[in-house]
């Protein structure tokens, strides 16, 4: 009887300590959380990824409701760019057609020779189309929620495209929800080559919406507008993805401006190529 | 026999009267209950209507302002309701707001916790300076506070990752968050006056 008055006595002390340092202990868990974050933990990960499939119903709710109502803003002021923009598309469109046979021809042209050379062709590329349901792109990161997960067989590491070119990658995985990392993001890095000089360098992103080219060897000869696309070294992209054009260069920088609108995203392509650059999850 | 009857009848008034006394009891406690019920759901009210809004603020929507900066919705809403009703927004209220923010956004887990706590410790200290203020001193608080707990978490996001972060962007998103306090605490006042109880 004794001792369980004493242990009761000493639980309530626990808990009146608890109740005062309460603040303490909450500062000391999430700095235990950005600790355990940085050894980049198979813990964390997957609970991080179960979290995301939990929480990301609630933002995909909301998706239809609040674009609708921005959608009924947006008709009005699409109303009056239909017209230009059906002729803009007209134009476009005999452009195309005209590229498109001398694709069809080259493409024959391209089997004939690869024969003669005996060349193998990469094995075709299987790609999941995703609706983006959550986005951020504030100055702490960059990175957006699709809805599709281990379910569509969505991989860490796949590449994400839009239909103008790369997006960024798959950073999380969960049963029905994925989290990409874009290529703004400071954590990405893409390995990038100029299109008509080849010259190699590295695609960095910094949080803003220009991210920058480094690593490029001192005598490469870059101009504003020259097109950037995926070097393929490193195996987690492939080589030739369109990314973006230079947009300036200075004394210390070259910034690139991304081919994808990354500020509004709707759906996008997650690509699985076959490539095995980023360690799997199984590996770590 | 007469006097049988009498008894029979004293004791159906009182059986009845008992009954009357329980089912009374019954509505009492049942009441009571409803009020218990309703007042837990009312103390939920700010972190459900303020999970709402930090929801809506990560909706994909072309927004006419560049590079898709928003405003700092979990910010707004802490210091709100901390301010003007603390007995219903607690420490715990923070800590799970701040949670559900680093699970949806990219930043290493535990930032977001960390700066709610930080305004959290700053509003128990200067907040009683803006209670009951008017409503442009309130906004001047914000805009401190806001200020301070930027800036940390721009700190501790650029040590985590040991660089510093694009001053410019944090900036920007520091004044939008300060311009739109105006509205979104207009839509807290809200439901502080329709939906919540003075005695919750």
């Amino acid at each position: 009887m004794k001792r369980r008055r004493s242990l009761f006595i000493h639980l309530s002390y626990i808990r009146i300590l608890a109740k005062k340092f309460a603040i303490v202990i909450l500062v000391i868990s999430a700095f235990a959380m950005m600790l355990l974050n940085k050894t980049e933990s198979l813990i964390i990960e997957k609970t991080s990824s179960v979290a995301t499939d939990m929480i990301s119903p609630m933002v995909d709710f909301l998706v239809v409701p609040a674009r609708l109502v921005a959608g009924v803003y947006d008709y009005f002021g699409e109303i009056k760019e239909v017209y230009k923009d059906n002729q803009n598309l007209k134009e476009e469109n005999k452009k195309l057609l005209n590229m498109y046979d001398k694709m069809k021809v080259l493409e024959v042209e391209n089997k004939l020779l690869g024969s003669l050379l005996n060349y193998v062709a990469p094995p075709e590329a299987k790609f999941v189309t995703a609706r983006i349901i959550a986005e951020e792109g504030d100055a702490f990161s960059h990175s957006v929620i699709a809805y599709t997960g281990n379910g569509d067989a969505v991989k860490k590491g796949q590449v994400v495209l839009s239909d103008r070119g790369v997006v960024g990658r798959v950073d999380k995985v969960g049963n029905m929800y994925s989290k990409i990392l874009l290529i703004t993001d400071i954590n990405s890095r893409v390995p990038v080559m100029v299109e008509k000089n080849r010259v190699r360098g590295i695609l960095a992103g910094d949080n803003t919406s220009i991210p920058k080219m480094i690593f490029i060897p001192l005598d490469a000869e870059l101009n504003i507008g020259d097109r950037i696309v995926t070097s393929g070294v490193a195996g987690v992209f492939p080589a030739g993805l369109p990314v973006g054009k230079v947009a300036a260069i200075d004394k210390n920088n070259v910034t690139i401006k991304p081919y994808s609108n990354l500020d509004s995203l709707e759906y996008v392509r997650i690509v699985d190529y076959g490539l095995e650059g980023i360690i799997n999850d199984e590996q770590q | 026999m007469f006097g049988l009857w009498i008894m029979d009848l004293r004791e159906s008034l009182t059986m009845s009267s008992n009954k009357f006394n329980s089912m009374a009891d019954r509505n009492l406690i049942r009441e009571e209950m409803t009020e218990n019920v309703k007042s837990y759901f009312q103390r939920l009210i700010p972190f459900i209507f303020s999970l709402l809004l930090i929801f809506l603020s990560y909706v994909p929507l072309d927004f006419f302002l560049s590079e898709n900066i928003r405003p700092a919705v979990a910010f707004v809403c802490v210091y709100y309701w901390i301010i003007h009703r603390p007995d219903i927004f607690n420490l715990f209220s923070v800590y799970f707001l701040g949670l559900i923010e680093d699970v949806l956004s990219s930043v290493p887990m535990g930032t977001n916790i960390l700066s709610l706590l930080v305004l959290y410790i700053l509003l128990l200290n200067f907040g009683r300076f803006f209670n009951g203020k008017p409503f442009i001193v309130t906004w001047y608080g914000f805009a401190i506070v806001c200020l301070l707990t930027m800036l940390t978490k721009w700190l501790m996001v650029s040590i985590y990752y040991g660089q510093f972060l694009p001053f410019a962007q944090v900036a920007f998103s520091y004044l939008f968050s300060v311009a739109a306090y105006p509205v979104l605490s207009l839509l807290n006042a809200f439901v502080q006056n329709y939906l919540i109880q003075d005695e919750v």
